[in-house]
């Protein structure tokens, strides 16, 4: 494997999860959630703290990275959203008050790194978290385990969602809030639930992404732009949309920086960011509900219908 | 009718009534901070409380009178901040005979360049004069041209589509500004030229009247703007505007006008604050100061409202001002396990912007609807009717 597609391959799978984190929350609460950021910089140093302090690899340390976020989600719904949701907040309100949640847990996390530099007398500042890992086929181990774990979490998820009652339950209230409420669903659950879910995916998120980037308190400001980019690439529609678009923009500023600058020089790695943010901005020119909207069902069933294409469009 | 009237002066009066509170609450600490740490720190204060309540105007412009959430306040700044580090000096540069191409911003010449354009400048009032309102101009012109350009994609999109793709604009072009070096340096911060260089130890108490006319005379034009027919529009479209279209309202130009008029404000905000620090660094104009502080002043000053705007930007200035300078008496405690008590001030700025949602969503001076003319016009209005249809 090239260097860009391990490293590539690394962060996507982080910004899935973190993109996929936001589009959930954001279709059951109509929230749009800053919080991420600093939930994702949570995972990275709950992580951080295992393997400098208790040592072992890294990978052992993320069901605390799933546990520390759910946490870090459910005094977020606890204390801010679900008061503001019974008010029927408007939507840069919920968006603001979960900014003001970011805010807090930034300086808390800078709080935490200066504890450990003092106390520990080590470097949390500029972490390099890839030293950690081991050495499989030649290649970094992460570029193997992180797309699989987040297959695996994903599947998880999927079966949630589908098979399980409480899962269908929650797309019930996803669809149609007011219909799923009279018939007996408790919207409070569902929305307490997908918390955990979003907060325990956006610090694994954050977790993941650290293996190919710089760990520092302000990764997740610095990245969350990426992932809201990715969010609405998907599309903001489903689950599905939301991870499909922040693996299309993580690959895709890896692949597009590699090969701008074989072609160009180094000068654009500079610019890095932007390449994503275009790609963004293209497709909703295109397809103005993003990733989920193009209806590939429909493409495929006027292929194959032929004549009567002119018909259904 | 009757009840109208006193319901809205009982309204008024609790207005008053807390704009007085906080004015004493505010000029307490200023005493305090007087007595305890000398005049420098007000001073310091004031040209903070200038700069920011000019950025936040603009801000309580588009988001509170027009409801465009914009998070993305830091491009409009970046704009002014780049306009004022780059042109201003390339002219009188390229007016001395000096390099004003792009070797201006390369850190081995722009800093035996900007103390010659200094000393000319320290030399005659009036070139130094000229040189500030050439720098305000810029500014302006390049925030408009920045808020016109963010408008056009933008503007069809919906609220939390909007302020994201607006937030990621603004750290876009921080990005732009860290890596090119033509504009302002890149990496290395670009020195400006200083107009209030001619008063040399008394720079900053020149510094704070002349900025504080500037933001006074923003904020008497916002005021009038807010309350001309364009302000009224600005509020249909925000409480609702489907409405508004319905009623014939051009939304996509009235939200383009606001946007361009708040863009060109908070550009002039960025280049009095280039002006005031005497560098660009790319890299320092973050998200975090000029968004979210902005954010936070404008909603516990109370969203709509340009007097409240004001007394939010005082009341967190001194608040933030006191953390830092309060840090080891008052936060002893922390600085023992080794955390430095300046990360404090994220958490005040989280706390307030929690604590306004959630307990006081509109803010120290709740926005005031006045009428479309004064009472005393309307009065007469309705008396002259009443005396027709008798």
């Amino acid at each position: 494997m090239a260097p860009w597609m391990s490293s590539g391959l690394i962060y996507a799978s982080g910004l899935a999860l973190t993109a996929g984190s936001i589009t959930l929350l954001y279709i059951v609460t109509r929230t749009f959630n800053f919080a991420v950021a600093s939930m994702a910089t949570i995972g990275f140093y709950v992580v951080y703290t295992g393997v400098t302090l208790f040592g072992g690899l890294p990978y052992q340390y993320y069901p605390f990275v799933l546990i520390i976020g759910a946490i870090t989600g459910v005094i977020c719904y606890y204390g801010l959203n679900r008061p503001l949701l019974y008010r029927k907040a408007a939507e840069t309100t919920l968006m603001m008050s979960t900014l003001g949640y970011d805010l807090i847990l930034l300086s808390l996390i800078q709080m935490y790194a200066d504890f450990l530099t003092y106390n520990f007398k080590l470097f949390p500042r500029r972490v390099t978290m890839s030293l950690f890992d081991f050495e499989l086929f030649g290649e970094r181990a992460a570029a193997f385990i992180l797309p699989v774990i987040a297959i695996g979490f994903l599947m998880i998820l999927h079966f949630f969602l589908t098979k399980t009652k409480f899962g269908i339950a929650m797309r019930a209230t996803i669809e149609n809030p007011t219909l799923a409420g009279a018939s007996g669903i408790n919207s409070d659950r569902v929305y307490l639930v997908s918390w955990i879910i979003s907060g325990g995916m956006a610090s694994l998120g954050g977790a993941f992404m650290v293996m190919a980037m710089t760990g520092t308190p302000v990764m997740g400001m610095y990245t969350i732009p990426l992932m809201f980019a990715g969010a609405i690439l998907g599309g903001l529609g489903n689950i599905y949309g939301g991870i499909l678009g922040g693996m299309v923009i993580g690959l895709t500023e890896y692949a597009g920086v590699y090969l701008l600058a074989q072609q160009f020089g180094p000068w654009v790695l500079g610019y890095r960011m932007g390449i994503p943010l275009f790609i963004m901005a293209a497709t909703l020119l295109v397809f103005p509900r993003g990733l989920s909207g193009i209806p590939l069902g429909k493409i495929i069933k006027n292929l194959f219908a032929g004549q009567k294409r002119g018909a259904s469009v | 009718m009757i009840t109208n009237e006193s319901s809205g002066d009982k309204f008024k009066g609790l207005i008053m009534s807390r704009i007085v509170f906080v004015l004493a609450v505010i000029i307490a600490l200023l005493a305090f901070l007087y007595f305890s740490r000398g005049i420098s720190i007000i001073l310091t204060i004031l040209i903070q409380v200038t700069i920011f309540s000019i950025i936040t105007m603009s801000l309580n412009l588009e988001s509170g009178y027009a409801g465009i959430p914009q998070f993305g306040r830091v491009a409009a700044v970046i704009a002014g901040a780049f306009a004022v580090g780059a042109i201003p000096g390339r002219i009188m540069a390229a007016f001395m005979g000096l390099p004003s191409g792009a070797e201006y911003a390369s850190d081995t010449v722009n800093f035996k360049l900007v103390p010659e354009i200094n000393s000319l400048l320290a030399g005659s009032w009036l070139i130094s004069l000229g040189f500030l309102i050439m720098c305000l101009v810029l500014a302006a012109l390049s925030g408009a041209l920045i808020g016109w350009l963010i408008s056009r994609p933008a503007i069809r999109l919906k609220e939390g589509y909007l302020g994201i793709s607006m937030l990621a604009i603004g750290d876009f072009f921080m990005w732009v500004g860290h890596n090119w070096k033509i504009i302002v340096g890149g990496s290395t911060p670009v020195n400006v030229p200083d107009p209030f260089r001619m008063f040399g130890a008394d720079r900053f108490n020149v510094i704070v009247p002349v900025f504080f006319v500037i933001a006074i005379l923003i904020f008497i034009y916002l005021n009038k703007l807010t309350q001309s027919p364009f302000g009224r529009n600005l509020r249909m479209l925000r409480d609702n505007d489907l409405s508004a279209n319905a009623a014939g309202l051009n939304i996509v130009k009235v939200r383009t006008q606001a946007l361009v008029i708040g863009a060109a404000i908070a550009a002039i905000g960025g280049g009095l604050y280039v002006i005031y620090t005497g560098s660009v660094a790319a890299i320092g104009l973050t998200r975090l100061t000029f968004t979210f502080w902005p954010w936070a002043y404008m909603m516990l000053g109370g969203i709509g409202s340009n007097i409240g705007v004001f007394l939010g930007v005082f009341l967190l200035t001194i608040l933030r001002t006191m953390i830092i300078i309060f840090r080891s008496t008052w936060f002893g405690f922390l600085m023992q396990v080794g955390i430095d008590p300046l990360w404090l001030e994220y958490t005040l700025l989280g706390a307030v912007i929690i604590i306004v949602i959630l307990f006081m969503p509109h803010g120290l001076v709740p926005e005031k609807i006045a009428p479309m003319l004064p009472s005393k016009r309307i009065k007469k209005v309705l008396a002259d009717r009443q005396a027709v249809s008798e």
